[in-house]
């Protein structure tokens, strides 16, 4: 899959695709930096997708963990849009982030 | 490019021969044991790369079935098949199918018999094949036959654990599959995502996990990476310093256990495991650059090498006559220079050669291991001294000799676990292998703790086979001889094993081939030693050049210990005893003129040359000593076999021949001899040697 994650859509929307790893992750923080310095449309609320998402490395797990704690220390908003798909949830759980949001489905 | 595949499949077919070794050894040292891990885990590994590299070098009906071998020592290694004698034995046996497959040509033919191996481990594995690399929700409880542990895993991937290609949850769903897992991520090292370097892993895993798999198991997930983390692997323990399984923690009362005193957990005790990793690591690295500086080199270069050596000698010697008769200085100068050069390059040349013995002396293992089956006898095999080398050449041929000493010793020395028993020993029986140098040779011994020669079974025998006269009378050393003696065997009934007759006389033909000698030492009840004296090399030796009468002999440096003097009266004055005063000590000695009857007047002094033998101290009279010599040792050929003494011939420097000279042979002849003689003359001449009264030796 060529495209790992689509940030073309609205503005503070991120929708990641396929695996998410090492590959894509410098591109990924990036977005996540990015998106929480407002971009053109200011600070606000940045929502990432994974519904599409197929898999994700400790990278990936890293960086959405790192950009949720940025965005409450500045008092801003990261949240998921739309379902975690199951298969996710459960690898990450078994990977010891049972804790982390993602891998219940709440807000990352 | 064919060419270049020859080769590989050359190097892979000399990889797979020492793989299948340590496989044999690992195997057999886990019947003895019953179960480590250790070993488990290496007979996995060996079984692993054998079907690796098979199948890169296109023996792809041997990786397929190493394969199916290797899934069967997987479940052993996770605890999920004991490792049994059965087991053992179909491994061995599937170990010799993969032997044949990876010295047939084609290396594609798969021997009938390895299907019904196959199927063998299937039923020992209890599963359908597809089942044993199943997810753990496929394995019923049932199936785990180890003791289930709780171990406690802590995993800090290094910073370039990523980089490398490594995925730390891979590793983490890995461990999950090997039982229950409770994995805790921790993000306390994640950095602010400004600082965050995104191809790296900062979160640390501390796991629980319930498995029937031992340590070495756990450590075999991180192998590719445990240089680019920091393990620590502990099995759990409770309160009151027992592991969860009830064991107690050996860390708990010795402090120096590979857990340690406080199970690991004191920020201390990290560090030092922390660094223990690095140094383990470094180890291995410097390991392996040892191995990088070695070559390996086709033997027969080798032997080419030396032959060449050979030649070189010899012209060298003929040089330095020549440089010795002209007066031309700077001629004696490079005459010296060359052979300085000349013995540095014999020495070197010669080094390479050399091989320790253990390979061979593992080799019989399996050979014991076999044998003891068959045979319905508990024997154990234990060596000693398999570090010492021998020249590649005299190793390669002492195969043989050993396989039927040992057969022999199985088949005719060791009793049945009842007997054993019966005569107060443990059922158990033992066969030692050992090797040592002594002098100029080396001592290779075999010794089994059986019931002993029975020299009144070996005489009937021999006079049944016509070997000895009826009545005749016999000296225990020369019953033993006649084991060695063509045709002759104890054995009422032929076996499979030995007792065919041919296996002794083999031994001694091989040991004599090889400018060896037998010595037999036997107690009734108690066992039997063979003890074979081979030179350490086949090819140059130095020597010492002496002459007797017209001849010229060699004596090998390494056998002659000192010289000394006697003049005419003083042979006269011992009124035909033969003993010389060498610094107070009694020395008997032998005049090779006497032995090689020559004619020509002796010397007002003569030489005596002391060597150390089996029986103690003796000298060997020549006329003249002429000096040190580099001697490439020539074969006599088949005509001059049975000539005794004689251990083959040299070409001198003026191109004329010298004998070179067998003196533990010498002696041991002259032993014979004289107590031939003493028995048939008179009782009260002296021998060269004393008799034991309870052990007796014997030279075949």
């Amino acid at each position: 899959m060529p495209v790992r994650f689509d940030r073309s859509e609205a503005p503070g929307m991120i929708r990641l695709e396929g695996d998410i790893d090492i590959g894509c992750a410098a591109e990924l923080k990036q977005a996540l930096e990015e998106a929480l310095a407002g971009g053109e449309s200011g600070p606000g609320e940045t929502r990432i997708s994974l519904a599409t998402a197929t898999g994700m490395d400790v990278t990936a797990v890293e960086l959405l963990w790192a950009a949720e704690r940025a965005a409450r220390a500045s008092g801003m908003v990261l949240a998921l849009e739309g379902p975690v798909p199951e298969v996710l949830r459960a690898a990450l759980r078994e990977a010891g982030f049972a804790r982390f949001p993602l891998a219940d489905g709440g807000s990352a | 490019m064919a060419n270049e595949n020859e080769q590989f499949r050359l190097a892979f077919r000399e990889e797979a021969r020492e793989l299948l070794g340590e496989l044999e050894w690992c195997l057999l040292e886990l019947n003895q044991k019953g179960s480590d891990c250790e070993l488990v885990g290496r007979v996995f590994r060996a079984l692993h790369t054998i079907k690796g590299s098979g199948a890169m070098f296109g023996f792809d009906a041997l990786a397929a079935f190493t394969h199916k071998l290797e899934n069967a020592f997987d479940a052993v290694r996770q605890g999920r098949l004991a490792m049994t004698p059965e087991l053992v034995d179909l491994t061995l046996a599937a170990l010799d199918q993969i032997r044949a497959m990876v010295e047939e040509e084609g290396g594609e033919r798969v021997p009938e018999q390895c299907a019904a191996i196959l199927e063998k481990v299937r039923v020992l594995v209890g599963a359908p094949a597809e089942r044993q690399s199943g997810t753990p929700a496929q394995r019923p409880q049932s199936e785990v036959q180890g003791a289930v542990r709780a171990w406690t895993i802590r995993f800090a991937p290094g910073p370039d654990l990523m980089r490398n290609g490594a995925d730390p949850l891979l590793l983490v769903r890995e461990l999950g599959q090997m039982g229950r897992l409770t994995a805790e991520a921790s993000m306390e090292e994640v950095p602010a995502l400004h600082d965050l370097d995104p191809a790296r892993c900062y979160v640390r895993w501390t796991m629980r996990l319930e498995t029937a798999a031992c340590e070495d198991a756990l450590r075999d997930v991180f192998i590719f990476v445990e240089d680019a983390c920091a393990l620590e692997i502990e099995p759990e323990r409770e309160a009151n310093g027992q592991d969860a399984n009830g064991q107690q923690n050996p860390g708990t009362e010795e402090g120096g256990g590979s857990t340690g005193g406080d199970g690991g957990r004191s920020p201390e005790r990290r560090l030092d495991r922390g660094l223990e990793e690095p140094r383990k690591i470094l180890g291995r690295r410097a390991g392996d650059q040892e191995h990088a500086g070695s070559l390996r080199v086709a033997a027969a270069r080798l032997d080419q090498l030396v032959d060449l050596v050979g030649e070189l000698v010899t012209v060298q010697a003929r040089l330095s006559t020549m440089a010795a008769r002209s007066d031309d200085a700077e001629v004696l100068a490079v005459a010296e220079e060359v052979e300085r050069l000349t013995t540095a390059l014999r020495e070197n040349s010669m080094t390479l050669r050399m091989v320790p013995i253990r390979a061979t002396f593992e080799r019989f293992r399996r050979l014991v291991h076999d044998l003891g089956r068959d045979l319905g006898k508990q024997v154990e095999l234990t060596t000693e001294g398999a570090e010492t080398e021998l020249d590649k050449t005299v190793i390669d041929q002492l195969g043989d000799p050993l396989m039927h000493l040992i057969r022999n010793s199985m088949d005719h020395g060791i009793e049945m676990p009842k007997a054993r028993a019966a005569a107060g020993k443990r059922p158990l029986a033992t066969i030692h292998l050992a090797a040592r140098h002594a002098g100029g040779s080396v001592l290779i011994e075999v010794s089994d703790d059986g019931a002993g020669i029975d020299r009144d079974a070996v005489r009937a025998r021999a006079v049944e086979r016509g070997l000895a006269a009826v009545g005749g009378d016999l000296t225990e050393q020369e019953i033993f001889s006649l084991l060695f003696q063509p045709g002759f065997s104890t054995a009422q009934q032929v076996t499979d094993i030995s007792g065919r007759g041919v296996g002794m006389d083999v031994v001694r033909q091989r040991v004599e081939g090889l400018r060896g000698a037998i010595d037999v030492t036997s107690r009734r009840g108690k066992g039997t030693t063979v003890a074979l004296r081979l030179p350490l090399t086949l090819a140059i030796i130095d020597g010492l050049l002496v002459r007797v009468g017209d001849g010229s002999f060699v004596l090998p440096l390494g056998a002659t210990l000192e010289c000394v003097e006697i003049t005419r009266e003083e042979i006269a004055a011992a009124a035909g005893k033969r003993l010389a005063h060498v610094r107070g000590e009694l020395v008997p000695y032998i005049r090779l003129r006497e032995t090689f009857a020559v004619g020509t007047p002796a010397p007002e002094r003569e030489q005596i040359m002391i060597v150390e033998s089996e029986t103690g101290r003796c000298g060997l009279v020549v006329d003249q000593v002429l000096g040190n010599c580099q001697t490439v040792i020539r074969n006599l050929g088949h005509l001059y076999r049975h000539v005794q003494g004689v251990a083959g011939a040299t070409i001198l420097g003026d191109g004329t021949v010298a004998l070179i000279l067998d003196p533990q042979r010498l002696v041991q002849e002259a032993v014979r001899a004289k107590t031939r003689g003493g028995r048939a003359r008179s009782p009260g001449s002296t021998p060269l040697s004393e008799d034991g009264d309870s052990e007796s030796r014997s030279a075949a």
